[in-house]
């Protein structure tokens, strides 16, 4: 186990920059979760410290050890991938054992590992079975016995539940968080679901463009966005960002704002802004308002409505939250002053 | 009844194919006399002309011979073949594609143009009449590199990846992942090589001048055309035969996993 220093790390394919200039420290054994939208380098960074690239500048090591330079295989790293990539012709058994059998461990330690692994995982019954015999979610818990039968000294894993239907995803999910409970190693998770990245990020690392946004608990990222992106990346539905010269009743908040706001702190009101509803969404007890102001689109999240009241075209009044109300820069999107 | 003139047509087909060699067969197994019969049928069966054969030429000798090049060569290609197919299609190096295209361009390269430099180097090395001289000049081959090297461009990249990270080097990468899922490849390049090392004649003629370091083809060329035959059809035939059925015998082993990768093959390339 090790803490992982990633510093000045810029990696370039061709003219691209898939990460630039990005520096992070990540304490020993700590869950850190790199969280940004499709594209915006997470995988590359994490190959990067998996030594399965190398960076164009920058360092990259584990503990006080620079490992920059190091093969994958010298850096004692575990991966968990996204197509789960196990090996086809062998079967659950062999492909957990696989990386103890590399490492020469003997015959009767691999196989209390691998069961010790399975039984963790409840995939005791599936391990003489092959990778095309397994579903998508059993796949999964294979790939990830595979990664915790020898103690690395990180975790990597690339967006290890996005294969995963929706139920299954929310239940790997706490598994994954049992795990790292367990066995407390120190884990890279990358992901553009901010669900998971909230649910199991210790710690997130919000990204965009190959540049590093923000970091911080993810509450306090979410309550303290540095910036507009990072504002609308975290929760759902995504915060309100209204530019303030379009509206006069946005005027005291100052020339050329981005105000944002959540849709929970939007309350509906008796008499206040006039808008128009143009849709609506119904999940259990909460609704979720789409509200047409001028040609904006205003997202309101609300429990106080009933279903037969949302006819399309019907007047609904809003009222900010004053308290809530997030100022940003409108060309720059940084963050002005919180309320 | 389109389909019953279609299944005669090929009925005819099959057996105009096929007969030369039933013919050949049987004729190895009849008396001298009766050879030149069309007819596969005879009452004089005998095993007398392969009798014959052992008799005058060290033909067990050259069988073993012939199996020991031909099987090195074999184990050599897929091992050095595949080395280089996934060093050109997995690794990222400098001068890569020129590598390639030499590969290539030494594969348009007529045996006959070669032949002269290679014996003078055979010379040279005073590596005639030994088994060097039949091995080593075909123990890597561009026909392998160029197949295994299609091949393996289609393996997933992030299973390599795993496999990486799970702590194999290009080796263990090679040989543990990607031979176990290449078997095809691996008995597509096998059996090509065998059989064409196994056929070549030319060659030996020109390095092996003892009966002792003999191929199988190359002696019974030389019983053949040489003389020792005596000009007896029989004795040619059944010299010819025993040629043939290692091969065929090989051939029926792998004949599934041989066309299934012919299919395979074309489909991606
Ligand atoms: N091997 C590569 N060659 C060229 N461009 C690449 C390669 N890998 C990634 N990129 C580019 O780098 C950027 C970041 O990619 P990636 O790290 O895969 O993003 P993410 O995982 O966040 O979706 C993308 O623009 C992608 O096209
Ligand atoms: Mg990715």
């Amino acid at each position: 186990m090790s803490s992982v220093r990633i510093e000045n790390v810029t990696k370039k394919f061709g003219k691209v920059f898939a990460v630039k200039d990005l520096s992070l420290d990540i304490k020993e054994g700590e869950f850190m979760v790199f969280l940004g939208p499709s594209g915006c380098g997470k995988t590359t960074i994490l190959r990067i410290v998996g030594g399965l690239e190398t960076p164009t500048k920058g360092r990259v090591y584990f503990g006080d050890k620079d490992v920059t330079n190091f093969r994958p295989k010298d850096r004692n790293i575990a991966m968990v991938f996204q197509s789960y990539s196990l090996y086809p012709h062998l079967t659950a058994y062999h492909n957990i054992a696989f990386p103890l059998r590399i490492a020469g461990k003997k015959k009767e330690i691999i196989k209390k590992r691998v069961m010790e692994t399975a039984e963790l995982l409840g995939i005791k019954d599936l391990l003489h079975k092959r990778p095309r015999e397994l579903s998508g979610g059993q796949s999964q818990r294979v790939a990830v016995g595979r990664a915790i039968v020898r103690e690395p000294t990180l975790f990597l894993f690339d967006e290890p539940l996005s294969n995963l239907d929706a139920k299954l995803r929310v239940q790997m999910r706490a598994e994954l968080a049992h795990i790292h409970n367990e066995l407390k190693i120190t884990s890279v998770y990358v992901t553009h679901d901010q669900i998971e990245a909230m649910t199991l990020g210790q710690r997130i690392a919000v990204l965009k463009d190959g540049v590093l946004q923000q970091v911080g608990k993810p509450m306090e990222v979410y309550e303290n966005p540095k910036n507009a992106f990072v504002a609308s990346f975290l929760g759902s539905p995504a915060m309100n960002l209204l530019e303030g010269k379009k509206f006069s009743f946005l005027s005291s908040y100052g020339k050329n704002k981005l105000v944002g706001i959540r849709p929970s702190d939007i309350s509906i009101v008796k008499s206040g802004i006039e808008t128009t509803l143009d849709a609506a969404e119904v999940i259990g007890n909460e609704i979720i308002l789409y509200l047409k102001l001028g040609d904006n689109i205003i997202t309101v999240k609300t429990k106080s409505l009933k279903p037969s009241q949302l006819k399309p075209g019907t007047k609904f009044y809003i009222k900010f939250n004053k308290e809530k109300i997030y100022l940003f820069n409108a060309d720059t999107g940084e963050k002005v002053k919180s309320s | 009844m389109k389909r019953i003139i279609f299944y005669i047509l090929l009925l005819i087909a099959t057996l105009i194919f096929v007969y030369p060699f039933i013919w050949m067969t049987t004729a190895s197994l009849r008396p001298e006399r009766e050879i030149s019969y069309l007819s596969p049928l005879s009452r004089n069966f005998s095993f007398g002309s392969y009798i014959t054969v052992f008799k005058r030429i060290p033909i067990v000798r050259a069988f073993l011979n012939s199996l020991i090049v031909s099987s090195s060569i074999t184990i050599s290609v897929l091992i050095f073949s595949s080395m280089i197919g996934y060093a050109l299609s997995r690794l990222k190096f400098k001068g890569r594609e020129l590598i390639f295209m030499v590969i290539l361009f030494t594969m348009m390269i007529p045996f006959q143009i070669t032949l002269i430099p290679l014996y003078v180097l055979m010379v040279k090395l005073g590596w005639t009449d030994t088994y060097q001289a039949l091995i080593v000049p075909g123990m890597i081959s561009a026909f392998g590199i160029l197949l295994f090297r299609q091949y393996f461009k289609a393996f997933p990249k992030s299973i390599i990846d795993a496999a990486r990270v799970d702590g194999c080097s290009d080796f263990g990468i090679l040989y543990r992942i990607i031979w176990p899922n290449s078997i095809p490849a691996l008995v597509t390049v096998g059996i090509i090589t065998f059989m064409n090392t196994w056929n070549n004649v030319l060659w030996p003629l020109v390095v092996i001048r003892k009966t002792s370091f003999m191929t199988m083809p190359q002696m019974v060329v030389l019983f053949t055309v040489g003389g020792q035959a005596e000009a007896q059809v029989g004795v040619q035939l059944a010299s010819a035969m025993m040629l043939a059925i290692p091969i065929v015998i090989i051939y029926m082993i792998f004949q599934r996993h041989f066309i299934a990768s012919m299919a395979h093959t074309g489909i991606k390339g």
